[in-house]
């Protein structure tokens, strides 16, 4: 059977371990059968000053850090709505998937994202909380915040170019005779073969196959929604 | 400042004045679950009244769980025939207007309004019924475990805490467990403090705490607790299961180390105000935060 990441080399979490801990002195790493779980409060850190803390949970999936870790907030205080982006279970929804590459690229670390998306998500509870906005503001929920991703990475809101796009960024291969997605007829090598090709080094093969799957069902959802009427 | 005195500064920080918001919702609350079950149950007249920190006086600000106990008269069956129908049907009535999580013994009652669902009243409702007419011990109905039943008194239990003469270490204690998040229940910690300080009362706080800290991280294995109310009876062995006497070691074995690196604000941290924070500038500490973000992330939501 395939050794876990964290039992393969043991001194690897014992590293993550004493790096975290050095920052985050009340986060605690407990090793389980196949994943880590990590507990604590987190502290809302400024200028030397805790402006708040937040009891949480980081699970590190099986096959991190190919997974991302997911974040709960277990201390009950922030409600399990889409408003607050918390699902039913409890996990956070820090950010969108495909735009890892931007807070969590690969040779990042664990206390890397702690010290991004964690921390950005938990000022921004505490300000919403105080009944401010978020401060950088936030996708809409499902499919909708994805079209919103990609209508901004690709500076276009038609669906059909994004679809095309995420259809290009889902392949394991692009051939430069193809069309190009941005849907000006010429081929791909004589339009965005470029940007594309640094796109695909960017969005992942399997988020963009997900985003895919997703705005696929709700263009289907709407025609039969349409055809309905 | 010298240890014990940073100590008294953190308990300070964490006491919850009488006139507090915390408290004053906590009141409300209370009196909202006694008003919901007094019409539910108006057969029965059950005893309602405070059980947990706010009755032991353990309470902290970071950590102010209430109990609150819905003991039926014994001879009483409205409420239910079997302790298992009692606490079914107080969950039922609880439901009609929270969200309820089944605990082993009680219920944990969270909002069920949808814009904060979800959201933790830390309020326990603990059913029982009497044992007989003196009112006095009870049985609690456990949905876990061999036993079903358990036979538990309250003033026994607050009497234990109260006259430990430890309720400073053991409030400190309970902040240690909040801030890292240790799965120990408050009760069982309770019990485990008092066990654990046995004729250290006369001790100073950093002393006491120490030593409980040198304790789990040297003996958690094999450190037993007992239910004061009825010590060979209750099993409370599944309070401190493998898991719970790990992570008490090794958070202690660290606490310590922290506190020889670097001393005790290490642990507790900086000794914070208690007041009402002042709206306007924890909104302007926290847009400083925000302002000063390099890498900025917008949150989604995936149903």
């Amino acid at each position: 059977m395939k050794k876990h990441w964290h039992k393969l080399d043991p001194t690897l979490l014992e590293r993550m371990k004493s790096e975290v801990q050095s920052v985050f002195s009340n986060l605690h790493f407990y090793p389980a059968k196949d994943r880590v779980f990590i507990r604590g409060s987190f502290p809302v850190i400024h200028e030397g000053k805790i402006l708040d803390r937040y009891s949480i949970e980081i699970e590190l999936p099986r096959n991190y850090p190919e997974s991302l870790p997911i974040v709960r907030e277990v201390g009950g205080r922030i409600p399990q709505t889409a408003d607050r982006h918390i699902n039913p279970t409890g996990e956070a929804c820090l950010f969108l998937p495909d735009e890892r590459w931007k807070v969590c690229h690969p040779g990042s670390s664990l206390l890397d994202f702690l010290n991004g998306p964690v921390r950005n998500f938990f000022v921004g509870q505490s300000l919403v909380e105080l009944g401010q906005p978020w401060p950088f503001g936030e996708w809409s929920h499902a499919s909708v915040g994805i079209i919103e991703y990609y209508a901004e990475l690709l500076g276009t809101k038609d669906l059909a170019t994004i679809l095309r796009y995420l259809d290009y960024l889902s392949k394991p291969k692009i051939k430069g005779h193809w069309k190009c997605p941005c849907g000006s007829g010429r081929r791909l090598r004589n339009c965005h073969f470029e940007e594309l090709k640094d796109l695909r080094t960017k969005v992942r093969q399997d988020d963009a196959q997900r985003s895919r799957q997703r705005l696929i069902s709700l263009t289907k959802t709407l025609e039969t929604v349409g055809g309905g009427e | 400042m010298n240890e014990n005195e940073y100590l008294r500064e953190i308990l300070k920080s964490q006491t919850l004045a009488p006139g507090s918001e915390e408290l004053k919702t906590l009141q409300e609350r209370r009196a909202e679950v006694e008003g919901l079950l007094r019409e539910q149950f108006h057969e029965s007249s059950p005893t309602i009244r405070y059980g947990g920190s706010k009755a032991k006086g353990t309470m902290i600000k970071e950590a102010y769980d209430l109990d609150i106990i819905s003991y039926f008269p014994h001879d009483d069956t409205s409420a239910g025939e079997t302790l298992e129908e009692i606490y079914n049907n107080v969950r039922d009535a609880l439901s009609t207007k929270y969200y309820v999580e089944s605990k082993p013994s009680s219920l944990r009652l969270k909002d069920a309004d949808p814009s904060n669902y979800g959201v933790d009243f830390h309020i326990d409702v603990v059913p029982g019924r009497y044992t007989d007419n003196s009112k006095t011990d009870v049985f609690l109905y456990r949905s876990t475990g061999e036993k079903k039943r358990l036979k538990t008194n309250l003033d026994t239990h607050i009497r234990h805490i109260k006259e430990s003469g430890l309720i400073e270490a053991i409030q400190l204690l309970k902040l240690w467990r909040v801030r890292n998040g240790l799965r120990v229940k408050h009760f069982a910690l309770e019990l485990l403090v008092i066990e654990l300080l046995k004729g250290k009362r006369s001790w100073v706080l950093s002393r006491q705490l120490k030593h409980a800290w040198e304790q789990l991280r040297d003996n958690s294995e094999t450190i037993s607790i007992q239910d004061p109310a009825n010590p060979t009876g209750n099993d409370l062995s599944e309070l401190l299961n493998a898991g719970i006497r790990s992570e008490l070691s090794s958070v202690s074995e660290r606490t310590l180390q922290i506190i020889h690196d670097s001393g005790w604000e290490g642990v507790f941290g900086p000794v914070e105000e208690n007041g009402e924070d002042d709206r306007g500038r924890r909104i302007d500490m926290l847009k400083g935060a925000a302002a000063g973000i390099a890498t900025p992330t917008r949150p989604w939501f995936l149903p």
